[in-house]
């Protein structure tokens, strides 16, 4: 299952704009840099793995995981 | 209740107890226990604190600043009061949102896209000291590089003219040295100011905010394109800063950006030869050269510790903990755990960089603001080492910075071939 992809998202009350996410994943994430703020940018889907990476990497901890979403949902 | 707290086996209180660099034993004793270790109040610690000293419940407090405030109380062991915390509070004292709204002011000069653009400013300056170094045929390696170097840097940052550098490193010297067994008098630099108001209780604190005031006021009048402008413009929530925020900004970003990759570049000669072996691997295979900067940094653990008080009763690695409880993290403790780093004594050029140290801190919002610009540093100034093939011998023992808060290194004598 390693090629499973999921979403990540940025609490951008959380981002304390440390740019690990962007450093990581430039295709994935923007630091905008007038702000401060990470966002994500494109589809923000991942493998879970490098997902995994962001996530512990973030300093804020301010990047999640998004589950994905069942059908009858 | 207090006869089933295990006591702390070292006096984590007394800077002696670090006058050797890590208390290795101790901290090894304490991380095999069950359950967080306790010390007494004595001195300038009114309540006692409890020991956190594996890697895992470090990260949990660094990263629940609801838990575990920056705010309530000091954020180092000894007790302060209200209106001292009020006078000296920078956004390292203070929880989110606070926080986060001061550090985006100053987070995009840090990140790591920006800091790539100091390389080549940084690597003039590592070029300069090490050249001079090796013409004198050695030297005290604090003074000549390792002191110099991050201040610089930093000064450059913050836009301090070269040629105020050397009162910079002379007043953050002093600020450690006011919680240490020689304090200066508390007039020096002109201080009026109680110094309970004042960081490390130390007057240069004060020498440090009179600077600040007057390079912002010039700033003012004259914007340049540096921090001290930037700060001095920046808004919060529309207001500018207060003259203490400001001031104690600069203050915080001076010590910060300083006396942490210094103590890194000064451990970092005992291990050039000390684990000589390593760095010739690295020569070998400088792809290598990310996890050797961070094992430098993980074995000098800079910072040992900062304190956090609960906002709420909780239990930690099977301790019950009760509001305003203070729990230490200390880094340089779960930075030799042998659970998370595989035997953590060996200065490992390999070691791969998951699980991180955490010598930054454990994650969260107060995650070294720095660690981009300082893993940097630390890599050139290996590379420029390497490059030149310089080779460096002790010529006496380290003595260490006496403080229980930074693992300095005060002066070490080397002689270069």
């Amino acid at each position: 299952m390693s090629a499973e992809l999921v979403r990540v998202a940025v609490d951008s009350e959380r981002c304390i704009g440390g740019g690990q996410c962007e450093m990581l994943e430039p295709e994935i994430f923007l630091l905008d840099e007038d702000e401060v703020i990470s966002s994500v940018i494109g589809s923000g889907a991942l493998s879970r793995p490098r997902a995994d990476v962001v996530v512990h990497r973030c300093p804020g901890a301010a990047v999640s995981i998004v589950e994905p979403q069942r059908p009858s949902e | 209740m207090l006869s089933e707290r295990v006591l702390a086996p070292a006096d984590l209180q007394d800077p002696a107890t670090f006058s050797q660099g890590i208390p290795q034993e101790a901290f090894a004793e304490m991380r095999l226990r069950p359950t967080l270790s306790w010390t007494p109040p004595s001195g300038g610690d009114r309540t006692g604190f409890w020991s956190v000293t594996r890697h895992a419940p470090v990260s949990e407090v660094s990263r629940d600043t609801d838990l575990y405030s920056s705010a309530v109380g000091h954020i180092q062991i000894y007790d302060i009061d209200e209106d001292a915390l009020s006078a000296r509070a920078s956004m390292i004292d203070l929880d989110p949102p606070v926080h986060t709204r001061l550090r985006r002011l100053v987070s995009s000069a840090f990140t790591p896209r920006h800091v790539q653009s100091y390389e080549t400013a940084v690597r003039a300056r590592i070029a300069r000291r090490l050249d001079a170094l090796v013409q004198a045929g050695g030297g005290n390696w604090v003074e000549a590089v390792a002191a110099p170097i991050p201040i610089g840097v930093i000064c450059d940052i913050m836009g301090v003219p070269e040629s105020d550098h050397d009162y910079m490193i002379e007043l953050t010297d002093h600020l450690v040295a006011g919680t240490s067994s020689k304090p200066l008098e508390p007039t020096a630099y002109g201080n009026t100011t109680d110094l309970r108001l004042l960081p490390f209780n130390s007057p240069a604190a004060h020498g440090i905010n009179e600077y600040a005031r007057a390079l912002g006021e010039r700033r003012r009048a004259e914007p340049a394109d540096d921090l001290i402008t930037k700060l001095i413009e920046a808004e919060v929530d529309g207001e500018r800063l207060t003259d203490a925020e400001f001031t104690n900004f600069f203050r915080l970003m001076v010590f910060a950006g300083n006396e942490t990759t210094r103590a890194s570049m000064a451990h970092l000669a005992l291990h050039l030869v000390e684990f000589a072996d390593q760095f010739e691997r690295l020569r070998s295979d400088p792809s290598l050269m990310d996890r050797a900067v961070e094992e430098v940094i993980r074995y000098s653990s800079p910072i040992l510790y900062f304190r956090r008080t609960l906002t709420r009763d909780t239990v930690l690695q099977d301790t019950p903990l009760r509001t305003g409880d203070k729990v230490v993290m200390w880094y340089a403790a779960a930075n030799f755990d042998e659970e998370v780093f595989d035997e953590p004594m060996r200065f490992d050029v390999t070691r791969p960089l998951r699980p991180p140290n955490v010598a930054f801190g454990g994650g969260g919002a107060h995650f070294c603001l720095g660690a981009p610009l300082a893993r940097l540093e630390v890599a050139i100034l290996i590379e420029s080492i390497l490059s030149r093939g310089i080779n460096l011998r002790l010529a006496g023992d380290p003595v260490y910075v006496d403080s229980n808060f930074v693992n300095g290194i005060e002066h070490l004598e080397v002689e270069v071939g």
